[in-house]
C-alpha cells in the first residue's frame, strides 16, 4: 500500500519511472494519490499490475487514458473530483472493476460500453454533466447503487423532428446483415469489411434489424421501483422502431410494448439504489 | 421539546458519562436543545445506546464523496455532531403539496470536525454531504423520539417517497441522518 495524499505531487517525475517495474510493479496493491495535482494519470503508475484500488481523487485530470486498461488487477477507480469530460469506452476493459467513482467531474456522456463491466456494484457519478444515460446500462447485472444527482437529466425529452434517411451504403449494409448474406474478406474492400462490423442491433424486438450511422435516437423514461424516471437513450434503426423499456407519457410512440418483456422493470427491481434525489 | 426554565452546561467525559448524562436530561418531559447541543459538542467518539425508547445514538461512516438524500425527520429532534472530517449541510424547503418543480435551497454551510448542527421538521429538510475526496467523515446522531423510517425527496420534482432507515453502514447514500 502506498498513501500520498494530500501532497503537491504532479509535475513532470512526481513518480519515479521505475515504479511499474519489479518487485512494486506487482504487489502493490492500493495507491492513494489523492489531493494532489496531477493534470493527467501519470503513465508510470500504468505498469502496476498488481494494483486493486486506485484514487486520484481530487486532482486536475481532465481526461483518463485508455492505457487504463493496463490496471488488469483493479477493483476500485476513485477519481471524483476532477476536470474529466468524457469516459474512454477501454475503461470498460478492466475485468474486475466493482466501484467506479466519478462523480464531481464535467462528464457529458457515458459510453454504452460501460455496460461490459460486468463485475460493477456501485457507480457513482452525482455532480456532472449528463443528460440522458445509456440504456445498455440496465445491462449491468451487479450494479446495485448509482448515484445521479446534481445532473441535468432530461425530464422531457423532443424527439428530433428531422429524420436523415440511411445512405445507400447504410442500407446495402443493413441487407446484408440482416438476410446474413454471406461474405469474405476478400470479397469486399478492407473499408467495408470494417463498416460491416460496426452494425449495431436494433433494440426493438419486433425488428432485429441492425443500423450504422443512421438511427433514430429516442429517451425513453425508466420507473426505477415507481421512485425515480431516468432517461434512457435508445438508438433505433427507423422511426417506426420501439424499444422494449417501459415509457412514460412523454415518449410518442403508437406502438404498444405490453408484448415485450419489461426489461426496464427487472433491472429496477435489481437496482435498489438508484439515487437522484 | 420546549425551553425548560434553566439550562446546564454539561461536559461529558467518557461514553458512559454522556449517556448517563442524556437519561437525565430526557428523564424530563421538557428538554433544552441548546443543552443537548452543548453536551454532545463536549464529547468524542463511539458506540450506540438506545436510550430507553427516548432516544437513539449512532454513529455514521461517510466515504469520500458520499451524501445522502434530502430527507425529513419524522417529526423528531435531530442532533448532528462531526466526529471526524467535515460534513456539507444544504437546508431545503419543504415542496408545495403539489409539488412539481426543481425544490428550493434555503441555505448551506460546512460543519467542522466537533461542531454540533441541530435540525427538525419546522426548520426543514436537508441533504448531508461529504464532499471530500480524500477524507473520510464520521459522525455521531441523537435523534428523539427516535425513528425508522423517514421521507426522501427528489431535488428537481419534490416527490417524496418513505423510506426505512438501516442501522448499518453503507457504500453509496443514506437516508438517514
Amino acid at each position: 500500500t502506498l498513501l500520498a495524499k494530500n501532497n503537491r505531487l504532479g509535475g513532470p517525475g512526481s513518480l519515479p519511472k521505475g515504479l511499474g517495474q519489479a518487485p512494486l510493479g506487482r504487489s502493490l496493491r492500493v495507491l492513494n494519490l489523492s489531493g494532489n495535482r496531477f493534470a493527467e494519470v501519470p503513465p508510470a503508475l500504468l505498469g502496476l499490475r498488481g494494483l486493486q484500488s486506485l484514487s486520484l481523487g481530487g486532482n486536475r485530470l481532465h481526461s483518463i487514458p485508455p492505457d487504463i486498461q493496463e490496471l488488469r488487477s483493479l477493483e476500485f477507480l476513485y477519481l471524483g473530483g476532477n476536470f474529466i469530460t468524457s469516459i474512454p469506452p477501454e475503461l470498460a476493459n478492466l475485468p474486475s472493476l466493482s466501484y467506479l467513482v466519478l462523480c464531481d467531474n464535467k462528464i457529458q456522456s457515458i459510453p454504452p460500453q460501460l455496460a461490459q463491466l460486468h463485475s460493477l456494484r456501485s457507480l457513482s457519478l452525482h455532480n456532472n454533466l449528463l443528460t440522458y444515460l445509456p440504456r445498455e446500462i440496465l445491462n449491468l447485472v451487479h450494479l446495485e447503487e448509482l448515484s445521479l444527482r446534481g445532473n441535468p437529466l432530461v425530464v422531457r425529452f423532443v424527439r428530433d423532428l428531422t429524420y436523415n434517411p440511411p445512405s445507400l451504403q447504410e442500407l446495402a449494409g443493413r441487407t446484408i446483415k440482416a438476410r446474413s448474406v454471406p461474405y469474405a474478406p476478400s470479397d469486399l474492400p478492407e473499408n467495408l469489411v470494417r463498416y460491416l462490423s460496426l452494425a449495431s442491433n436494433c433494440p426493438n424486438p419486433k425488428c432485429g434489424g441492425v443500423y450504422f450511422d443512421s438511427c433514430v435516437r429516442q429517451i425513453k423514461f425508466v420507473d426505477f421501483c415507481g421512485k425515480y424516471r431516468l432517461p434512457l437513450m435508445h438508438y433505433l434503426c427507423s422511426p417506426e422502431c420501439s424499444s422494449p423499456c417501459s415509457s412514460a407519457s412523454q415518449s410518442s410512440t403508437s406502438q404498444s410494448e405490453s408484448d415485450s418483456e419489461d426489461e426496464a422493470s427487472v433491472a429496477a427491481r435489481r437496482m435498489q439504489k438508484v439515487l437522484l434525489g | 421539546m420546549e425551553q425548560p426554565v434553566q439550562t446546564e452546561t454539561w461536559k461529558a467525559r467518557s461514553l458512559e458519562e454522556l449517556i448517563r448524562i442524556l437519561h437525565r436530561i430526557f428523564a424530563e418531559d421538557k428538554v433544552s436543545v441548546e443543552e443537548v447541543q452543548a453536551l454532545m459538542e463536549s464529547y468524542t467518539r463511539n458506540l450506540v445506546d438506545n436510550g430507553n425508547g427516548k432516544f437513539n445514538l449512532m454513529i455514521l461512516c461517510w466515504g469520500e464523496g458520499h451524501g445522502s438524500s434530502i430527507h425529513d425527520h419524522t417529526d423528531s429532534h435531530c442532533f448532528m455532531k462531526i466526529l471526524q472530517g467535515n460534513l456539507k449541510e444544504t437546508l431545503f424547503e419543504w415542496p408545495e403539496k403539489k409539488g412539481n418543480g426543481e425544490m428550493i435551497k434555503k441555505s448551506e454551510r460546512v460543519l467542522r470536525e466537533n461542531h454540533c448542527a441541530y435540525i427538525n421538521d419546522s426548520i426543514g429538510l436537508h441533504r448531508v454531504e461529504n464532499i471530500s475526496h480524500t477524507e473520510s467523515a464520521v459522525s455521531l446522531h441523537l435523534y428523539s423520539p427516535p425513528f425508522d423510517s423517514c421521507n426522501t425527496f427528489d431535488q428537481r420534482t419534490g416527490h417524496k417517497h418513505k423510506v426505512k432507515m438501516t442501522f448499518y453502514s453503507q457504500f453509496g447514500e443514506r437516508t438517514l441522518c
